[in-house]
């Protein structure tokens, strides 16, 4: 739990009584805690879900859709391509593979998605929704099956999304939880990315999946600090509104003994757009509390977390 | 993000342990005041203002920042809670009563269980002075001389079913007054 601030108006109230309310709120809810708190799933359900959406998306796309430009220089057969070039990347990080460990993200796919060009659009979805399946495969073989079951289950609970880094993939250090949920974020976003370009309304996760992605991404702000050199260290009370948000306390920064604080609320979706880095801090309905400054900077750290 | 109240709904959804120390100090004096004139006693009052708070923090989605403020939702709670308060510590004083008229031996009730007792039943008293003739007979019978349904029957020298149904007409409309007068109270 955080420093709560000080008691500004008890005044009228018995000697106590504020201390033993608040102890007795805490107890029947730990603070950070979301209510209602969605269903939980395993990182692969999530990305199994993600990659689902996606799916279904595609399905409805015409020929003339898949030649919509996306991204960079990317139509949406162009995209999917580079998200067959990440899968396979994927499947190499998990077969062990030391190559895909420090290889930049967009680059390693480029050729995959090069070669998509004048292929029929069904067939690079097959060949995508296939690299998805391999990983789930993989993955399950990793989680290996349970004594005594015949067919593997799903995995663990999202609890071990921060477990032991073990998997080096695209200069990233982290577990096989952390991979399914990087992975999710990443078709969710893309799926959004293609959905724009088409005039689709934007998709939002389901609850479950949400609180999965917001559980990385606001843990992971200092990592995003530490790409933008955020500076002297500033406590942030992030309270993420919404299905699938929750309240986290964060240092950001190294240095100092008493580091600013800064208190920002924002929508879970708004968040998760600007931890993919596709809307700007302005975009997002705000309240912040404390130096302004120092928030936006938090902002942009969260921005510096997309894998683009 | 919606106004203020808005506002702090969806941060206490979301586990924002700053949001409720917010909300419990600004609102917290009223909530207790709420209490205390419905209870006139602090002990018990700070247990319903616990209970309100409680209760809003495991259940932020119960309040509804379209239905009204925040102050106007805690403090309606406060009174009902504290009216069940009342109404529970009757229904144990007339639990308390048969049993020490079928038991004379049993020990009496605390100076402070007199004390909670007599604003409780005060109350009630009042209200009771409300209820048409025929229904305050069967009260005053069952109540504060401790009859039972069939000891009703007899000394108003009605049958025991028509004793039974005017008792359970005379408390629904003791529950209504007594809802209504102590909201006015407060």
């Amino acid at each position: 739990m955080t420093t709560l601030p000080h008691p500004s108006a008890s005044g009228g109230l018995p000697a106590g009584m504020r201390e033993r309310v608040l102890a007795a709120s805490w107890q029947a809810r730990p603070a950070g805690q979301p209510e209602p708190e969605p269903a939980e799933i395993s990182p692969a359900e999530a990305f199994r879900r993600a990659a689902d959406a996606l799916d279904g998306l595609l399905a409805t796309l015409g020929d003339d859709d898949w030649l919509v430009p996306v991204l960079r220089d990317l139509d949406v057969q162009g995209l999917v391509g580079h998200l067959i070039g990440v899968e396979e990347d994927v499947h190499r990080c998990l077969s062990g593979d030391p190559g895909v460990a420090d290889t930049d993200h967009v680059e390693a796919s480029q050729p995959v998605a090069a070669r998509q060009a004048g292929r029929r659009a069904h067939q690079t979805r097959a060949e995508w929704r296939r690299a998805v399946g391999r990983t789930l495969d993989l993955v399950r073989a990793r989680a290996g099956p349970p004594p005594g079951l015949a067919s593997p289950p799903e995995l663990a609970s999202p609890s071990g999304v921060a477990s032991t880094p073990e998997l080096a993939l695209h200069g990233m250090r982290l577990s096989l939880d952390t991979l399914l949920v990087v992975r999710a974020f990443e078709l969710w976003t893309h799926e959004n990315d293609i959905r724009q370009a088409a005039g689709l309304p934007l998709a939002v996760p389901d609850p479950s999946a949400l609180r999965l992605m917001t559980g990385l991404a606001a843990p992971a702000l200092p990592l995003g600090a530490a790409r933008t050199g955020l500076g002297p260290p500033v406590h942030v009370h992030l309270v993420l509104t919404g299905p699938g948000g929750g309240t986290w306390d964060v240092v950001l920064g190294e240095g100092g003994r008493d580091p600013a604080s800064v208190r920002i609320v924002t929508g879970t979706v708004g968040f998760c757009r600007l931890v993919a880095n596709r809307v700007a801090p302005a975009d997002l309905d705000l309240d912040i509390t404390g130096d302004r400054g120092r928030a936006a900077s938090v902002l942009a750290a969260a921005a510096a977390l997309a894998l683009d | 993000m919606g106004g203020p109240d808005a506002l702090l709904a969806a941060r206490l959804a979301a586990g924002d342990d700053h949001a409720l120390v917010e909300i419990f100090d600004r609102l917290a004096p009223v909530v207790y005041g709420a209490a205390l004139r419905v209870l006139g006693e602090g002990a018990a009052a700070q247990d319903v203002v616990q209970d309100v708070f409680v209760d809003l923090w495991s259940h932020p989605g119960r309040y509804d920042p379209e239905a009204g403020p925040l102050r106007s939702f805690l403090t309606v709670l406060a009174r009902h809670r504290a009216v069940d308060l009342v109404r529970s510590e009757l229904r144990r004083i007339a639990r308390q009563e048969r049993h020490f008229r079928m038991a004379p031996g049993h020990p009496p009730p605390s100076p402070g269980d007199e004390v909670v007792a007599w604003e409780a039943a005060s109350l009630v008293r009042d209200a009771v002075q409300h209820l048409p003739g025929a229904q305050r007979r069967v009260v005053e019978l069952a109540y504060f001389q401790g009859l039972t349904c069939r000891e009703v029957a007899l000394a108003a020298g009605i049958p025991e079913g028509t004793a039974k149904s005017r008792l359970r007409l005379a408390l629904a409309k003791l529950e209504t007054m007594l809802d209504r007068q102590l909201l006015e109270s407060s």
